[in-house]
C-alpha cells in the first residue's frame, strides 16, 4: 500500500504540468471574460444612470415648461375675461345713460306738453268762465 | 506486498490492495493503472476546459455557464482564505489542486473502472494511491514556502520564533505534520470508501451497497474541498505570518 517510487515526482510534474495547462484555458480566460462581463455591466450601469438623469432633467425642463404655458394660458384667460366685463360693463353703463337721457327727455317733452295744455286750458277757462257767467247772468237776465 | 481479500471463487467482485500494473522506465518502477486514470482525469478537465472556453460569450450558456460556476466555486475557496488582496496568484493553483482531486475521486467513485481489464492490479482513483497524495501534499508544501519567501524574504523564517522560541520545535514539526496530514487524510478515505464498497459489493452485490456509494460521492467532494481549502490556508498562513498579523495591520 505504501510502496513509494518514481510515481511520485512524475505525478508531481504532471500536476504543475496541469496546473499550466489549466491556467491557460481554463483559469485565463474565464476571469477575463468575468472580468470583462464586469467592466461592460458597471459601465451600462453608469451609462444608464447618466441618462436616466437625463432623461429626469428633461421631464423636469418639460413639467416647467408645461407649468409656464399652463400659468401663461391662465393669464390669458383672466385678461380676456377682464377685457370682456370691462367691455359689457361700459356698454351696460352707456345703455343706461342712454336710457337715462332718454327718459329725461321725454319727460321734459311731457312736462312742456303739460304746461301748454295747462297755459290753453287757463285760456280757456276766462273765455269759458265768462261763457259760464254769461250764461248764468244772461238767462236770468232773459 | 499486502493483499486483503482475494476471492477467485467469486468472479463477481474482487479485491486487490496493493497490487500494481507496473511500468519500467529505465530504471525506474511507476504504477501504470495510476497514470492512466490521471491522464484520462487531466484529458477530461483539458477537454471540458477547453470546450468551455473555445467561443467565450458575454452571456454565457451551456457549457461556458457551467464552468463559470465551477471558476468561480474555487475562486471563492481561495478568495475565503487567501482574501481579496492575495487570491489571485494562487488561484491556478488551489483551482487546479481542488479540481483535480474532485474529478480523481468523483472518476473513482462513479466510473467503472475495474471493469477494464489490466495485466496486474486494477484501475482506481488516482487519488487512492499514496503517491498522488504525498506528490500533492509535496507541491502544497512547496507552494507555501515559495509564498513565503516570496512575500518576506529571509524574515519567513521569522515566523518559527515569532511569538516564542518555546515553540520552535512545535513549528517546525508543523512543517512535516502539514503535508503528512493533507496526505494520509484524502489517500486514507478514498481508499477507505473504495475498500467498504468493495466489501459491501463482495458481501451483498445488489443495492445494499448503494447508501455507502452517495456516502462515498460525498466524502469524495468533501476532501476535494478540504484539501483546496487546507493548502489554500496554508498558503495564506505563510503570507501572513505566525505572529505579527497583528502587527501588520497596525502598519
Amino acid at each position: 500500500m505504501f510502496d513509494f517510487d518514481a510515481t511520485l515526482p512524475l505525478m508531481a510534474l504532471q500536476f504543475v504540468l496541469l496546473t499550466f495547462l489549466l491556467n491557460a484555458v481554463f483559469f485565463k480566460p474565464i476571469s477575463k471574460t468575468i472580468d470583462e462581463r464586469d467592466g461592460y455591466i458597471r459601465t451600462s450601469k453608469s451609462s444608464t444612470a447618466e441618462y436616466l438623469k437625463e432623461a429626469e432633467k428633461l421631464a423636469k425642463q418639460y413639467e416647467q415648461e408645461l407649468a409656464d404655458s399652463r400659468k401663461q394660458a391662465q393669464q390669458v384667460i383672466a385678461q380676456a375675461q377682464a377685457e370682456a366685463k370691462d367691455s359689457v360693463d361700459k356698454q351696460i353703463a352707456q345703455a343706461q345713460a342712454e336710457a337715462q337721457q332718454q327718459r329725461e327727455q321725454v319727460q321734459k317733452e311731457l312736462d312742456q306738453q303739460k304746461q301748454e295744455a295747462f297755459r290753453t286750458l287757463e285760456g280757456q277757462v276766462d273765455s269759458l268762465s265768462q261763457q259760464i257767467l254769461g250764461k248764468l247772468l244772461g238767462a236770468p237776465a232773459a | 506486498m499486502l493483499s486483503l481479500l482475494h476471492f477467485d471463487v467469486l468472479p463477481l467482485a474482487e479485491l486487490e490492495v496493493g497490487h500494481h500494473f507496473y511500468w519500467h522506465l529505465g530504471g525506474l518502477k511507476v504504477h501504470g493503472q495510476v497514470f492512466m486514470t490521471s491522464w484520462f482525469v487531466i484529458g477530461l478537465l483539458l477537454l471540458v476546459s477547453v470546450l468551455a472556453t473555445r467561443n467565450m460569450q458575454r452571456v454565457p450558456k451551456g457549457l461556458q455557464n457551467l464552468m463559470e460556476y465551477v471558476f468561480e466555486f474555487v475562486r471563492d475557496i481561495a478568495k475565503n482564505q487567501l482574501g481579496e488582496k492575495e487570491y489571485r496568484p494562487w488561484l491556478p493553483f488551489i483551482g487546479t489542486l481542488f479540481l483535480f482531486i474532485f474529478v480523481s475521486n468523483w472518476s473513482g467513485a462513479l466510473l467503472p473502472w475495474h471493469v477494464i481489464e489490466i495485466p496486474e492490479g486494477e484501475l482506481a482513483a488516482p487519488t487512492g494511491d499514496i503517491n498522488t497524495t504525498v506528490a500533492l501534499a509535496l507541491l502544497t508544501s512547496l507552494a507555501y514556502f515559495y509564498a513565503g519567501f516570496k512575500k518576506r524574504g529571509l524574515g519567513y523564517f521569522a515566523k518559527y520564533i515569532e511569538p516564542t522560541p518555546i515553540l520552535l520545535p512545535i513549528a517546525i514539526l508543523e512543517d512535516f505534520t502539514k503535508p503528512l496530514s493533507l496526505s494520509f487524510r484524502l489517500f486514507g478515505n478514498i481508499l477507505a470508501d473504495e475498500l467498504v464498497v468493495a466489501v459491501l459489493v463482495l458481501l451483498v452485490p445488489l443495492f445494499v451497497p448503494l447508501p455507502v456509494m452517495m456516502l462515498g460521492l460525498f466524502t469524495s467532494a468533501i476532501q476535494a474541498l478540504v484539501f483546496a481549502t487546507l493548502a489554500a490556508a496554508y498558503i495564506h498562513e505563510a503570507l501572513e505570518g505566525h505572529g505579527d498579523e497583528g502587527h501588520e495591520e497596525h502598519a
